[in-house]
């Protein structure tokens, strides 16, 4: 059989498998984001032992390959008490990747906001929490835009891992298609295709930012 | 005696970048053993002429010739073809060049900015050229600074470097684009002494400057430049005290009263 | 844990050196050689050039690795595990490392070019002796980056059957019925072997911060 056609009587199977990829990345993000921010506020707010202890962790979580993360969250939990199928599996482990380096790229974006606007808002009276929201996280949001994209795509490219613990997502299927009907080139390359098309999305998304940037910031 | 053949014969040069014409039909022959400023406000064309004098830049139209042989192009009218690359690189040896932010090499010593070319390009027995650069070093005032890198150094210093480079590949003719300008005031005078030296013992040079005293001082030749031609070329003390030209005049007035 | 179950995993990490050596060498020059067809714009190849390294930027690398092992096949060459991933992990790092490159290149100062031309250095020279040994070192930190990301990519060969740290544990925890303790090993490992690499770069890029100032190109 040729093998656009069994993409094309495969596309439930590839539909669903990009629908868990998506909806494994945006739950990630969902969670990850606000954790990131929360992260890079007390890794440069906190009391000492609070913030180094935090630093270290962000620093461990950035020196492991996500799938063994995945593994030990997938086989883990379970010791703890926590049972949970593949997919939430691997929504924790993909969340809590993705927050280390998020709240690298916001501690990082933090740094590089201008010291003036920051003691302007202080003369002004602006309260810490208010500082962070009306000031430095509008700039950061927009400034940061190129290397939040950039994770993005990372985490796309993680959640492929997750095929490995079985969670049902694009590369599974693509795998699952080529290995049921013995032709490889075709499934992988549909597979590639959709992900050139996420992150074509997420670039897209970034370019938009960037035009904001340029009308406000000049 | 014979007419000497010029170091430089530029003849009906023009450079055009996308519509703007920033050289119309420039003629101009430097002497053997000559100083020559090149003169003229902001935009009037003299780096640009410079900058085609070694092909950095590539004329529209017209030829080069130094010592008599053509540079970047051979041939004339519609028989003119491009050079190729390494004999464009030969021709290149015979004319240095001191740029204007310095462009030394940050990787290398002040010793192996001197020699890189030298025993590159040149072939030279690096000992010899190691021997050479460090006299050309002492030459300039720069001996201790021989085995130190260039981001350890003054901007008078490093343009210092950026001569003896130049003056070590013995090139017939050194080109200066605009040596001084991106020096503080009180390193101006070191760089400048340094040339006034090399003109002293007759190198050929052909230097853009802003430095209008100096001109004066040191030039065999003015060359004044304006809106992409040369409008005048006259001694120094001929330009200086009987410009021919008004826009020579206005020039020179503004000149002294902003350094 | 016994001590043949740490052997496997011990033997697993010498795989896991030699695949990431060998793929760092044959990628960071291979990056090297895509930013310069591209960067000298080279008709026809610099636009192909550029379209491959955009995919395989978007595909993650476990997708990546079944495509090689299993399409190559097709096209009529049969290569064993080992091979297949080390193909997969250089056409990867080469395409993240030819953007390093490329931008070093693009941002490289252009009168210290025109210097090197102006003496007479030919274009092979001015980039054999002035701006590569220049880019390299400016581009020390980013570069060793993807030695680390690249290390951290490697687990994904374990599904074409290589045996390397993770399949070596994997395999342990099968034997024994307790995958975790095998994995926390090999999370170790990694760790390890990731923080090692880092601490060299911060020493290295200290050593050449002495030598040559603040690298700037």
């Amino acid at each position: 059989m040729n093998g656009l056609q069994v993409v094309w009587e495969n596309r439930a199977v590839f539909l669903w498998g990009a629908g868990n990829t998506v909806s494994l990345v945006l739950g990630c993000l969902l969670l990850s984001l606000p954790l990131g921010v929360l992260g890079a506020v007390v890794l440069t707010e906190a009391a000492a032992p609070l913030r180094r202890l935090l630093a270290e962790l962000v620093d461990l979580l950035r020196c492991v390959p996500f799938l063994l993360l995945a593994y030990v969250v997938y086989y883990g939990l379970p010791e703890l008490g926590l049972r949970l199928d593949s997919w939430w599996a691997g929504l924790v482990s993909l969340t809590l990747y993705t927050t280390a380096y998020l709240a690298e790229i916001f501690r990082s974006a933090f740094r590089a906001v201008a010291k003036d606007d920051i003691e302007a808002a202080q003369a002004f009276g602006l309260s810490r929490s208010l500082l962070y929201r009306r000031i430095i996280l509008p700039q950061v949001a927009i400034t940061a835009a190129p290397m939040i994209g950039n994770q993005i795509i990372t985490t796309i490219r993680d959640s492929a891992l997750l095929m490995i613990i079985t969670v049902q997502e694009l590369t599974f299927a693509a795998n699952f298609v080529s290995a049921n009907h013995f032709t490889p080139f075709a499934p992988f390359a549909a597979a590639v295709g959709l992900y050139l098309l996420l992150s074509l999305v997420v670039e897209e998304g970034v370019r938009r930012m960037e035009r904001v940037r340029r009308l406000r910031y000049g | 005696m014979a007419e000497t053949v010029p170091a430089i014969a530029v003849r009906g040069v023009c450079k055009d970048f996308g519509g703007f014409e920033a050289l119309r039909d420039i003629d101009l022959d430097i002497a053997p053993g000559t100083t020559t400023c090149i003169l003229g406000p902001s935009g009037s064309g003299k780096s640009t002429l410079l900058r085609c004098l070694n092909w950095l830049e590539e004329p529209s139209a017209g030829s080069i010739r130094i010592d008599g042989a053509p540079i970047g192009r051979i041939g004339t009218g519609k028989a003119a073809r491009p050079m190729d690359r390494r004999a464009l690189a030969a021709a290149r040896t015979r004319i240095a060049m001191v740029f204007q932010h310095f462009a030394l090499w940050p990787h290398l010593t002040v010793l192996g900015n001197v020699t890189e070319a030298p025993v590159h390009v040149l072939g030279r027995p690096r000992r010899e050229a190691e021997a050479e650069g460090r006299s050309i070093l002492a030459r300039v005032g720069l001996a201790e600074k021989a085995d130190m890198y260039p981001h350890t150094l003054s901007g008078g210093q490093k343009q210092r470097v950026a001569i003896s480079r130049a003056l070590a590949m013995r090139p017939r003719v050194i080109l200066f684009d605009e040596p001084t300008s991106a020096l503080d005031p009180e390193m101006v005078g070191e760089v400048l002494g340094v040339i006034r030296e090399l003109a002293r013992e007759g190198l050929t040079m052909v230097i853009v400057t802003h430095e209008m005293s100096f001109a004066r001082d040191v030039a065999d030749t003015i060359v004044f430049m304006e809106g992409g031609c040369i409008r005048e070329v006259a001694t120094p003390h001929d330009f200086f005290t009987a410009p021919r030209t008004d826009r020579a005049k206005g020039f020179i007035l503004r000149g002294s009263s902003t350094p | 844990m016994t001590w043949p179950a740490i052997r496997t995993i011990l033997d697993g990490t010498v795989v896991t050196a030699a695949l990431a050596a060998v793929s760092i060498l044959l990628s960071l020059p291979l990056g090297l050689l895509i930013a310069l067809l591209r960067w000298r714009r080279v008709p026809v190849v610099a636009g192909l050039l550029a379209t491959v390294v955009s995919v395989v930027r978007a595909t993650p690398f476990v997708t990546l690795v079944l495509f090689v092992y299993f399409i190559l096949p097709s096209a009529g060459l049969e290569l064993d595990p080992v091979p297949a991933a080390i193909l997969a992990l250089t056409l990867n790092t080469a395409a993240f490392s030819s953007e390093i490159w490329r931008s070093a290149l693009q941002s490289f100062p252009r009168d210290q070019r025109e210097a090197a031309l102006a003496f007479g250095l030919s274009e092979a020279g001015t980039f054999t002796r002035i701006v590569f040994p220049q880019i390299w070192r400016a581009n020390l930190g980013p570069l060793v980056s993807e030695v680390t990301i690249l290390l951290k990519c490697t687990p994904a060969v374990a599904v074409i059957g290589v045996v390397e740290i993770t399949r070596a544990a994997s395999r342990v925890g099968a034997e024994t019925y307790e995958p975790l303790p095998p994995f926390l090993v090999a999370t170790l490992i990694y760790t390890a072997l990731i923080a090692a690499i880092v601490r060299g770069q911060r020493v290295l890029e200290r050593r050449i911060g002495r030598r040559f100032g603040a690298v700037s190109p």
